[in-house]
């Protein structure tokens, strides 16, 4: 996309209205470019919802030369969060809700507490002195309350928001602010983007144009008919007898180019079943979403000295690698430890005795580490087992506690990573959200929703495989 | 000033010695905060400087730790010496200190910030050097640049050649022993000027006049002036002036420039200026909400502003000494001042402190009822006041009785008695006699004698003297003296009454007279 130059609207004109922007269409290009052009001593704040946003968002405007200085960027819960740590005496707010001990609770507390904040106008003056104006990505996630912050901030602010309603598949920070009637109401439409700049810069306009005639269709209540679609669209019908043979073939469309990319889209309610066809498609790994569940779940388990803590490991293990065996390096390890193997040890048996012979986080660590060199074994959730890693190393000695804090802290760490995109990549619509590759591959067409439809569909720049029982979409 | 100073201006580091804490006690650190208003936005935002960020509430001059809507936003600069005498200068908000965090103000920003000081240095102020107002007109250092390289580089040149028939003997003996050593000097020694020494600086360009001769020569008052000029031209990069002294080495025409140039009569006044003075001419031409009066007081430094006290500027343009005093008697007329002068003078003679020494200002109110709008202007700005008055026409005795609540002391003849009558009255019969005199010798005995009958409605002439030196409280001569315009019913008249009747003649007076007498000056001391 870099080169090219949509500058079909001017951000910098925009004093409070909101730009829908289409997948694909060049939003980010747009901000960065409007970023560029501003020459205000003050900052522009830049706001979107995920901190894998900022970091991806971070990266586009580096590799734009968007001097830092010209802009904040933040997520919109870190800037409240920011605004009422700043101002604790106006605010009022129980401070232990900046701990984010009960993430649920607190983050709700934090966005009534900048609500407030912003409503008593305390800080106005201090707002209006420290950004020129105010631009919110990916305004669709915004939720109802999130919403109202932007709004109370645009009485001081000039602010613009971007977003696409059909996008809308966020849905955790509680209700969604309507597009039609929230958004536009307070933020008049200044604009849509309309160029598929994705597929024009892949060679692929017609594909592009097709996406969009599908997105106007969708958004209109409408359908998509894959008969009809470009040959970019390829469609495998799902007959309900063999789908899962169908679906695994469909994850092992190959790529176009070697850099190219594939993402494949499982069902979004079921990471397992992602996990599953990462497990079980060749050099495909898994996208995991930014709270680490199983490492953390693993963290709070594991205890070095337990009698159990083999166990732990090669469940662990098991469940972040393809082709282990774990079963029987486990029956190995314990007839060696039992003195009747006669075989020596292999390099991951050697590995386990010595653990079990001093059971240490480091020890831990050389086992996981020699499981996976073993030839054959493949993991398939890299972010997991590379955050567990770091964890083990980094613990400053062998207490539960402290593996658990660092697993914590890898997450952290993590949440503030962008992801490097692997060459095939299996999650859902939600995880790979953002994302884009050459290819993408949708298994279950049938239980999507518009949104979920349009998002997984405009993942690929050249080719789109779809995996549903109908070629009429959606069918949910 | 020097606190003002010393915590925003633009220094990396200053001085400090034990003598500097308070009670000489290191333990207990220096801590100087000032609070700085209409703050550019840079300054006012929270990426910069959030936690810092604090609110100003103008009705009650009032800090509170974090801004607010309707209020300005305002940063706390602040200085802590501690014991180990090194400085700091950092942000200061409640919630940071709490937190223990500790932020600066960037450099360029204390730069900006940096209020000028006009005072004895102000020749420094006259070149382009760093943070002189000059330097913040031209907006950058001024060094002379290239012009100056090549007017150094033709001195080391011209140098050179002339030099050497002064040292053509020693350099010589520097060849001779250089090749006795061989030690190679590439074509002989020569002397020229050390291209070290001789370097381009800041501070090297100041400004001169037609002539050549440098401004910093000018005289202190000539000098304070133009900088203070400058300053104003300068205003919007730097609007914080301190000035010593203002008064210091200038005619009084030229204060009034100086203030006038400050923007002192302006509406919206173009620079803050803290200057200090003890001029009657600068307090008199500042408005009340101008002037702020300093007290050390035994719970600390006292500053009480002027403004903020109703009717005082009239008190301020007629009686601007008296606020440079610490106690003031306000007078009821001329004959007051000039007694209290006159018997001041009498006493300094036989060793008391005399009322210059104590501090004590006199003001002639110019009648009873000016008395107590002049000395309740005086009570309500603070000073110790008293009221030195006749008893014959009675001021409101609610507005006196309210005087003295408020701390202010009357002094009066008592029993409906004017001075004329303490005077004829209570001094002795040889001091009345010496009265007398004096009032002929003023006026002269046609007048007098005139007084005197007209006093008695006839029944005494001057040639009674006896008679009326006798009389039981000298009532005839009393009232006489009471004539218009009064026998000594001026300053210079009563001072020198004072001095040469009444002082000497002071314990042969009668005891309420004594009683008043001392009375102020008990007051006094």
């Amino acid at each position: 996309m870099d080169g090219v130059t949509p500058d079909e609207i001017d951000l910098l004109a925009i004093d409070r209205g909101s730009v829908s922007a289409p997948a694909g269409c060049g939003k980010t290009h747009l901000i960065a470019r409007t970023l560029t052009r501003h020459s205000d001593p003050k900052p522009i704040l830049v706001l979107t919802h995920t901190n894998a946003g900022v970091a991806a968002l971070r990266g586009r405007l580096d590799r734009f030369q968007v001097p830092r200085a010209s802009y904040r960027l933040a997520t919109l819960d870190g800037w409240a969060m920011r605004l009422i740590g700043t101002f604790p005496g106006r605010s009022g707010h129980d401070p232990s809700i900046l701990a984010l001990g009960n993430p649920r609770s607190d983050y709700h507390a934090i966005r009534v507490a900048a609500v407030e904040l912003l409503q008593a106008g305390h800080i106005s003056d201090v707002l209006s002195a420290s950004y020129d104006r105010l631009i919110v990505d990916e305004y669709q996630d915004c939720s109802e309350i999130q919403h109202f912050i932007v709004g109370l901030a645009s009485n001081t602010l000039r602010t613009c928001v971007l977003g696409d309603p059909l996008q809308a598949i966020f849905n955790f920070a509680g209700r969604l602010a309507d597009w039609e009637k929230d958004v536009r109401e307070h933020f008049p439409p200044a604009g849509e983007l309309s160029t598929p700049w994705r597929w024009i810069n892949a060679g692929e306009q017609g594909f592009g144009e097709w996406l969009l005639d599908a997105r106007r269709s969708l958004l209109a209540g409408g359908g998509v008919d894959l008969s009809s679609a470009p040959a970019n669209v390829v469609w495998l019908p799902l007959d309900g007898i063999s789908d899962e043979a169908i679906k695994l073939e469909a994850c092992r469309t190959p790529a176009l180019s070697k850099d190219g990319g594939v993402l494949i889209m499982a069902e979004s309610k079921k990471p397992d079943r992602q996990r599953r066809f990462a497990r079980n498609t060749p050099d495909a790994v898994a996208i995991e979403s930014v709270d680490l569940g199983d490492l953390v779940s693993f963290a709070r388990a594991f205890r070095v000295t337990e009698s159990d803590a083999l166990d732990r490991i090669i469940e662990f293990a098991e469940s972040v690698m393809a082709n282990l065996g774990g079963t029987e390096t486990l029956e190995r390890v314990r007839e060696h430890l039992a003195g009747t193997s006669t075989a020596p040890p292999s390099d991951a048996e050697a590995a386990a005795l010595r653990f079990a012979a001093a059971p240490t986080h480091r020890g831990a660590l050389g086992f996981l580490s020699a499981l996976n060199a073993q030839t054959g074994v493949r993991v398939h959730r890299p972010t997991v087992f590379r955050s567990c890693l770091k964890a083990l190393e980094a613990c400053p000695d062998d207490e539960q506690a402290s593996f658990l804090a660092m697993a914590i802290k890898m997450r952290e760490e993590n949440r503030l990573l962008g992801r490097p995109l692997p060459g095939r990549a299996v999650g859902s619509t939600l995880l790979l959200k953002g994302l884009e590759a050459e290819v993408a591959v949708i298994l279950d067409a049938h239980g999507m929703n518009p949104a979920h439809l349009y998002v997984a569909m405009t993942r690929g720049a050249r080719k789109l495989v779809v995996c549903s029982r109908t070629p009429k979409l959606p069918a949910w | 000033m020097d606190a003002i100073d010393l915590c925003i201006g633009a220094r990396r580091t200053a001085q400090f010695s034990d003598a500097d804490f308070h009670d000489l006690n290191p333990g207990q650190p220096i801590a100087i905060q000032i609070t700085l208003g209409d703050l550019p936005d840079a300054l006012r935002s929270m990426e910069g400087y959030g936690q810092y960020l604090r609110g100003y509430i103008e009705s009650t001059s009032e800090v509170v730790d974090e801004p607010g809507s309707g209020i300005e936003t305002v940063l706390t600069l602040q200085l802590i010496v501690a014991s180990d005498l090194e400085p700091s200068w950092s942000l200061f908000s409640d919630r940071a200190a709490t937190e223990n965090a500790t932020r600066s103000l960037a450099w360029a920003d204390r730069v900006r910030m940096a209020p000028t000081r006009i005072g004895g240095g102000s020749e420094a102020q006259l070149g382009w050097r760093r943070g002189s107002v000059l330097a913040r007109l031209t907006g950058e250092e001024v060094t002379g640049g290239p012009a100056m390289l090549q007017a150094l580089r033709d001195a080391r040149a011209t140098f050179g050649s002339t030099a050497q028939k002064h040292i053509a003997e020693t350099l010589k003996t520097v060849d001779r022993v250089a090749s006795d050593l061989g030690v190679p000097l590439h074509g002989g020694a020569n002397a020229s000027l050390d291209p070290g020494t001789a370097s381009v600086s800041a501070g090297t360009v100041s400004l001169h006049d037609a002539r050549g001769v440098p401004l910093r020569n000018l005289g202190t008052g000539s000098a304070r002036l133009l900088v203070a000029g400058l300053q104003r031209a300068a205003a919007a990069e730097a609007s914080i002036a301190l000035i010593d002294e203002l008064e210091h080495g200038l005619e009084p025409h030229r204060i009034i420039a100086l203030l006038g140039s400050l923007g002192a009569k302006e509406k919206d006044p173009p620079l803050q200026v803290f200057a200090t003075t003890h001029s009657p001419v600068a307090v008199r031409e500042l408005s009340a909400g101008q002037l702020n009066i300093l007290r050390r007081t035994d719970s600390g430094l006292q500053v009480l502003n002027a403004g903020e006290v109703a009717d005082v500027q009239g008190t301020m343009r007629v009686f601007p000494e008296a606020l440079l005093a610490k106690s003031i008697i306000v007078c009821e007329g001329a004959s007051e001042v000039g007694l209290l002068r006159g018997l001041d003078r009498q006493m300094a003679l036989s060793g008391t402190p005399t009322l210059m020494a104590r501090a004590v200002a006199l003001v002639d109110a110019g009648g009873i009822t000016k008395v107590y709008s002049r000395a309740g202007a005086f009570t309500k700005l603070g000073y110790r006041t008293m009221t030195f008055r006749d008893d014959d026409v009675k001021p409101d005795a609610a507005i006196e009785v309210a005087f003295e609540a408020a701390g202010g002391k009357v002094a009066s003849w008592g029993a409906g008695r004017a001075i004329e009558d303490a005077l004829f009255g209570d001094l002795g019969e040889a001091d009345a006699a010496l009265l007398l005199d004096r009032a002929i010798e003023i006026h002269g005995e046609g007048l007098i004698d005139e007084n005197i009958k007209s006093a008695s409605s006839g029944k005494r002439c001057l040639a009674d003297r006896a008679a009326l030196l006798n009389e039981p409280g000298r009532l005839v001569l009393a009232k006489a003296a009471r004539s218009k315009p009064g026998w000594f019913k001026s300053v210079s008249w009563m001072e020198d009454v004072g001095f040469d009747i009444v002082g000497p003649g002071l314990s042969r007076a009668a005891a309420p007279f004594q009683a008043v007498i001392q009375g102020i000056s008990a007051w006094m001391e």
